[in-house]
């Protein structure tokens, strides 16, 4: 009966669509459904890469917006993104994204939830690897996040890491030793914003 | 328990499909390719390690979706392996290493069915499926993934895994009664220091190699009573990630002990090359000399790319289960991407 189970499994994994496409995902989106929108019943999951939406010409697109170019090792075309569509009943309420980004010690996980205007709801770190890492996952830091928007992160100029005014510009570094980190942060929120943007609305704007 | 078990679990597999459309809304391939080759002093030109062969394979990673969400998963990971140091008529061999489904029933709650991890130790934890290092689980069960079913989950502070599988590996059967039941609760994978309390207790058969088609040979058809407990942990601080995990329990009623701990240094300027330093032991008779199996393993990882990978690695053998000490050096071509 076993095998029978197993072959049915096989050959309809075989037959059904399929894309290519790889998730820089979340490790429990169970979990972290549930506390980030309590209210919520499910979520659909999304798989996309760069290069299957868009290619070089997007990434270019992506890169202007952003301010900055992509690393070779975290953010080429094939990277995978997967976005998460939070529902109450059939009705979306929400999203979530997550990308890599690079620190000062190896990669920082970014994970933004947002409102259907995109608006941060909440920010968190999957992963991060600074010996700082308490006060950058601390409630008192990512506070400051909430209720931003894509709008005011374009008032954050990457290279110079200057502000032009706005609610970026007032954001502590409660960090002490991992300014680095804390720049990380602002680039990775950035670029997850402009993405979500996309995947969500098919242009860059 | 058994044919209990088969029903229900094709009951499951019936209702999933009856609950929606017979197509993944969301699908994830990747092609996989493994080059492995070095030099030992003990068995001079190897094209293996202990684990891996020469491969290669793909990985089919499925969502299942209706109006409400998510409620199905699908992985399929199979690798057609060839292993020198086989005979030209047993050298070749497909691998199933992973063949499940997760079904969620809520979000505290989800069945596993199919060809997975035990839930014991470091293993269920990381991905070793391509890498020269790896945990304790070969030495500890004999196999990483074995045939059955599951049920995990997740609470905010902590996550639990529990499995009942056949005790068989990559082989689907069952001989003298075996089967297999582990379970693990630990904090989440998000901390940077986590840790995990394992137990197991079932009758394991111990196989030649590692085959799913044609099956890999029994080593005997007794089946072995396991009785385990275990730790584990992690802890990523700046650029190192320290590995942790011991086993003890018994072979019968022989007292077994294991343990491994590793650090990995990733450097900071270059990011996609790392530094790993592995010591890992098993002894399968407490006080008995001779009986232990400890292993040094230096190594190094380099990321071209998103998709292809660089390793090296030195190991040295102190005992090997009375044959004599071993030295190896590796180097592998790694493949995994869309």
């Amino acid at each position: 009966m076993l095998k029978l189970l197993f072959s049915v499994l096989f050959l309809f994994s075989i037959y059904s669509n399929s894309f290519a496409a790889v998730g820089c995902s979340l490790d429990d989106p169970d979990r972290d459904v549930k506390r980030l929108f309590p209210e919520s019943s499910g979520y659909l999951t999304k798989f996309l890469t760069l290069k299957e939406i868009g290619g070089q010409p997007l990434l270019n697109s992506i890169e202007k917006k952003l301010g900055d170019k992509f690393d070779v090792v975290y953010e080429d075309l094939d990277v995978p993104y997967a976005y998460y569509t939070i529902l109450k009943g059939k009705d979306p309420i929400g999203y979530i994204h997550g990308v890599n980004q690079k620190g000062k010690f190896g990669v920082l996980q970014i994970v933004l939830a947002t409102d259907l205007k995109q608006n941060i709801i909440s920010f968190y770190y999957q992963r991060i690897s600074s010996p700082e890492s308490g006060k950058f996952r601390s409630n008192e830091f990512t506070a400051q996040f909430k209720g931003l928007t894509l709008a005011d992160f374009y008032r954050y100029n990457i290279l110079d890491n200057k502000f032009s005014d706005g609610p970026v510009a007032k954001i502590v570094d409660y960090s002490t030793n991992s300014p680095e980190d804390f720049r990380a942060t602002l680039r990775g929120i950035k670029k997850d914003l402009i993405l979500l943007d996309y995947f969500l609305h098919g242009q860059v704007k | 328990m058994f044919k209990k078990c088969n029903i229900f679990l094709s009951s499951l597999f019936i209702l999933a499909i009856l609950k929606a459309p017979l197509l993944a809304n969301e699908s994830l391939f990747y092609k996989e390719a493994n080059l492995i080759g070095g030099y030992s002093n003990r068995d001079h030109w190897v094209g293996k390690s202990n684990d891996l062969t020469n491969a290669v394979g793909f990985e089919d990673y499925r969502k299942f979706s209706n109006d409400y969400g998510d409620y199905l998963t699908t992985d399929l990971q199979v690798r057609l392996a060839y292993d020198s140091m086989q005979n030209s008529h047993n050298a070749w061999g497909i691998q199933v290493h992973n063949a499940w489904l997760l079904y969620k029933m809520n979000y505290a709650a989800k069945l596993r069915v199919g060809h997975f991890d035990p839930a014991f130790g470091l293993e269920p934890q990381l991905d070793t499926h391509g890498t020269i290092l790896q945990t304790l689980m070969m030495k500890n069960i004999g196999f990483k993934k074995d045939w059955g079913v599951g049920l995990e989950g997740s609470f905010s502070k902590f996550d639990y895994k529990t499995a009942l599988q056949l005790g068989s590996g990559m082989g689907i059967r069952r001989r003298d009664d075996s089967f297999l039941l582990t379970s693990r609760v630990g904090t989440p994978a998000s901390q940077n220091f986590q840790y995990g309390l394992s137990f197991l207790y079932g009758r394991v058969l111990e196989t030649e190699d590692m085959k799913t088609i044609p099956q890999d040979k029994l080593l005997s058809d007794q089946a072995i009573l396991k009785k385990r407990v275990g730790l584990d942990s992690q802890y990523l601080f700046g650029p190192y990630l320290f590995k942790g995990e011991v086993a003890y329990g018994e072979n019968d009623s022989k007292k077994v002990l294991g343990y491994l701990g590793e650090i990995d240094y990733t450097i900071p300027k270059y990011q996609n090359w790392e530094l790993e330093l592995q010591f890992q032991s098993w002894i399968n008779k407490l006080g008995e000399n001779s009986s232990a199996d400890s292993t040094l393993t230096l190594g190094t990882t380099y990321k071209l790319n998103q998709k292809t990978t660089l390793r090296a690695a030195f190991s040295h053998d102190f005992n090997n289960m009375n044959q004599k000490e071993e030295s190896k050096v590796l180097l592998q071509f790694y493949y995994f991407g869309v």
